[in-house]
């Protein structure tokens, strides 16, 4: 037996699927695609699973790992094409291979480049782009940052890697490398940032799509 | 399927993914390719509606038909319900996206009568007018189904056809016959004309209701050929019966998230205040290698982790040990888990339990029904005390130490004595377990809980009188009073939703202004505690000139002509009648496999011979 990861997208219906239901979901793909792997043992035997940083229900992502344990000697060649044949809409396997082929570790996980949509129905704001570029120039942003151990001030430049922004007809594109794993930052808080300065540039609509995990050197995380 | 408007306001609804579509197993088909578009509507949230096996069936069955394209359509949570309206969103079904007025078919299941105003919000949020008569073209046609069906007249202004008994059959007899009608151009009328020629489609329409000055049916008139009364269909031959071999399988948690196969349509038990089990006469099974063909087909495609063996009575099915067996064989490998609900209390079904619950160790349930064995009797559950604790035994032997005791209270006949020889009951229970846990240190849980009788139509009990709150409300408080037992918690049901489960169970067609007037006044999710609201129903009731009391409460006389008496469920109204008399004499009839009770439903089958 040994460790394998998998590298899947979850994009389009499937964003919506929770953390919790999308275990679930893929212990189901697994178990269609019939792949050779682990079972807990005890009282609730079930296929094991992890999936790292989880996206929040509603984003989506296309650099997701789940690891689990394969009981054959290899991964079956056609693995991804199996589990493809039997996923629900949004959901795809990009590749399968086992840790020991260049895997890290999910605590490696530093940072993650999010793609955020901020959308306009009548139009982008004259000004947004400069406006939100200059803003994210600055030395120090001071944003409240709630965690599970309550609320904290944090200057939100230490927790990113840069962002640039994209404009088309009636939405903007900003690409953003945030802290991911102990130095999280969640997407939203760029657009909270936003927003609190310039409230008159509140979007119509936000969506968050994941596009790849790096580690603390920012190579992309395998 | 996810437009922008929908993608807006899902991040701000609990539990979105109920509302997208998509899973694994669902039918996408081209639609300027299908000739029919059909909407299967399940009358309340996702995670109840995809826990109904019936409807997966149908699913599957139409969808099998290569012009047709079904489409699931469920009521959104009041949550979304909101975002919905505000955004100008009709409701959908989840493969296309497309707005409920876009469907040629709209087909609602009918599982509790509480359900009724989400049918109606279904069909306006959908953009559908509510009332059959302004729907006029063949667009929209509305059809109904299901257990509420075999009193369908509350709903008799809403819906243009219903089917009564099995669908399997008669919904491909009813495609064809719209299938020929849009092809032929018919009018509304009609399509509707040759449905009511087909064996089993009720149209409501074509029936004149007139009533006595006490407000009792005084005749129900069929017009344009309709027949005077309509026999239920039913599916001869399980067997070769349609049964889906993919099932949707949903990508968020829903109430019985699993596979499920059906061991037999009917029961043989005859507990007369059961509708289901004078509905789904005669018995009629599947044989042992049909089943496991079809349990193996459907858990390798879904993934699915457990399977439930669904009927009425589990422990009655004759291959059971050997089905169960086998099954395991297969399930144990794949590390699968088996369900076997509705079990008798009986030391069979436990060591069965025993056998299929190696790992898992669920909680047992024992339906009892009441507390004394007269009562028992009267209702003809055919389970004795002695039953009840030999299975509790052999259960507690092997480890259990959760046990729930159901019972109903409200029954025909029932007095405090009953309540006193429930609380007997279940001290005798506990003292079971004292006398044979293999370790008292882990303790032990047992519940009795009660919920409140509603007399059904088509049942032996359909002339009896609910009881009313008042009576409820004294009988819980003596209840909890009695049952101050040490390790036994009692738990009860508010008697205010089966009130009006009564009233509707039992409604005629005067009904539908009172659930119209309701609706309006914002009356929906009535199942759910957290949204019914007596007191609106109440004051449509009022509005509508109507007493509730008059259907749910009254004790009626046995030559009473019922809103239903038109509507056949196979067994006939005589037996029910012989049935009622017996019960006042707590006088049991044995199971039919035991010895036939002449209920009338093997009359429908060819050969007249039931499959016991």
């Amino acid at each position: 037996m040994f460790k394998a990861r998998m590298r899947f997208s979850k994009t389009d219906e499937a964003a919506y699927i929770s953390h919790l239901d999308l275990m679930h979901c893929m212990q189901r793909v697994i178990a269609r695609a019939q792949l050779p792997v682990w079972y807990t043992e005890g009282f609730n035997q079930h296929i094991y699973i992890s999936i790292a940083l989880p996206l929040s229900t509603g984003y989506s992502g296309e650099c997701e790992f789940l690891d689990f344990n394969c009981t054959a000697d290899e991964i079956p060649a056609d693995a991804v094409e199996r589990m493809n044949a039997v996923m629900p809409r949004g959901l795809s396997v990009q590749e399968i291979y086992p840790l020991s082929d260049g895997g890290q570790k999910v605590r490696e996980i530093a940072y993650s480049k999010f793609e955020i949509t901020w959308e306009f129905d009548d139009g982008v704001p004259e000004n947004f782009c400069r406006d939100v570029e200059e803003l994210f120039a600055r030395e120090e942003i001071l944003i409240l940052k709630r965690s599970k151990r309550g609320e904290k001030e944090v200057n939100i430049k230490d927790l990113m890697k840069g962002i640039s922004l994209e404009q088309d007809t009636d939405c903007v594109r900003a690409y953003a490398i945030l802290g991911a794993g102990n130095n999280n930052l969640s997407p939203e808080y760029v657009t909270r940032t936003i927003t609190a300065e310039y409230p008159q540039y509140a979007p119509d609509g936000v969506s968050y799509h994941h596009l790849m995990t790096y580690d603390t050197n920012l190579n992309e995380f395998r | 399927m996810l437009t922008r408007k929908l993608k807006r306001i899902l991040p701000r609804v609990q539990k979105p993914a109920r509302y997208v579509g998509g899973e694994w197993g669902s039918v996408i088909k081209e639609k300027d390719e299908v000739f029919l578009r059909f909407a299967l509507c399940f009358p309340d949230t996702y995670e109840v509606g995809m826990s109904h096996l019936g409807s997966r069936i149908l699913y599957g069955l139409l969808n099998n038909e290569p012009d047709i394209w079904c489409e699931r359509v469920f009521a959104p949570w009041l949550d979304m319900e909101e975002e919905m309206r505000n955004a100008g969103i009709p409701l959908y079904g989840l493969e296309s996206g497309d707005a409920l007025s876009e469907f040629d078919m709209i087909g609602f299941t009918l599982q509790y009568e509480l359900s009724f105003t989400n049918i109606l919000n279904m069909l306006d949020l959908g953009g559908v007018p509510v009332y059959a008569k302004d729907r006029t073209g063949l667009k929209h046609i509305v059809v109904c189904g299901g257990p509420c069906a075999y009193n369908p007249e509350p709903l008799a202004d809403f819906v243009d056809v219903f089917q009564i008994g099995d669908g399997e059959e008669m919904m491909i007899d009813f495609t064809n016959l719209y299938r020929r009608a849009k092809q032929e151009n018919w009018s509304k009328e009609k399509f509707l004309r040759e449905a009511s020629q087909i064996q089993g489609l009720y149209v409501p329409s074509l029936y004149d209701v007139t009533y006595h000055e006490d407000g009792t049916v005084k005749a129900v008139t069929p017009r344009d050929g309709a027949p005077a009364f309509v026999q239920k269909r039913i599916v001869q031959d399980l067997d070769n019966m349609y049964f889906p071999d993919t099932l949707v399988v949903p990508s968020t948690e829903i109430v019985f998230d699993r596979a499920m196969v059906e061991l037999f349509r009917g029961c043989p038990r005859g507990c007369r205040f059961c509708q289901a089990g004078h509905t789904y006469r005669p018995l009629r099974k599947k044989s042992k290698e049909v089943l496991l063909k079809q349990a193996k087909a459907i858990l390798d495609q879904s993934g699915y982790e457990e399977i439930s063996l669904s009927s009425l009575s589990t422990s009655d099915y004759s291959e059971l040990g050997e089905l169960a067996d086998e099954l395991l064989n297969y399930c144990e490998e794949k590390r699968i888990s088996l369900a076997l609900p509705s079990l008798r209390a009986d030391s069979f079904s436990i060591d069965l339990m025993e056998r299929v619950q190696k790992v898992r160790k669920s909680g047992l349930t024992f339906a009892a029904e009441a507390g004394s064995q007269r009562l028992r009797d009267v209702i003809n559950k055919n389970l004795t005390e002695e039953d009840l604790l030999n299975a509790c035994k052999i259960a507690f032997e092997g480890g259990w130490n959760n046990v729930k005791l159901y019972f109903m209270m409200g029954l025909p006949t029932e007095t405090n004595e009953d309540f006193d020889e429930m609380s007997r009951l279940c001290r005798s229970v506990a003292y079971c377990w004292r006398q044979h846990t293999p370790n008292r240190a882990r303790g032990v849980k047992i519940t009795a809980s009660t919920s409140c009788f509603v007399p059904k139509p088509q049942t032996p009990f359909q002339w009896d009188a609910q009881a009313t709150k008042e009576e409820l409300d004294e009988k819980t408080r003596y209840l909890r009073e009695v049952m101050k037992t040490k390790n036994v918690t009692f738990r009860w049901h508010d008697s205010d939703a089966s009130f009006l489960e009564g009233a509707f169970a039992r409604g005629d067609r005067r009904m539908a202004d009172v659930l119209y007037t309701a609706w309006k006044s914002g009356c929906k999710m009535d199942g759910w505690d957290a949204c019914f609201s007596l007191e609106k129903w109440m004051d449509a009731f009022a509005a509508c000139g109507l007493d509730p009391a008059f259907y749910a409460n009254r004790q009626r006389p046995l030559d009473e002509v019922f809103p239903w008496d038109h509507i056949g469920c196979g067994t006939s109204k005589e037996h029910l009648k012989r049935e009622w008399e017996r019960s006042r004499r707590a006088e049991t009839t044995p199971a039919c496999i035991d010895k036939c009770a002449g209920c009338g439903a093997a009359g429908l089958l060819k050969g007249c011979g039931c499959h016991v």
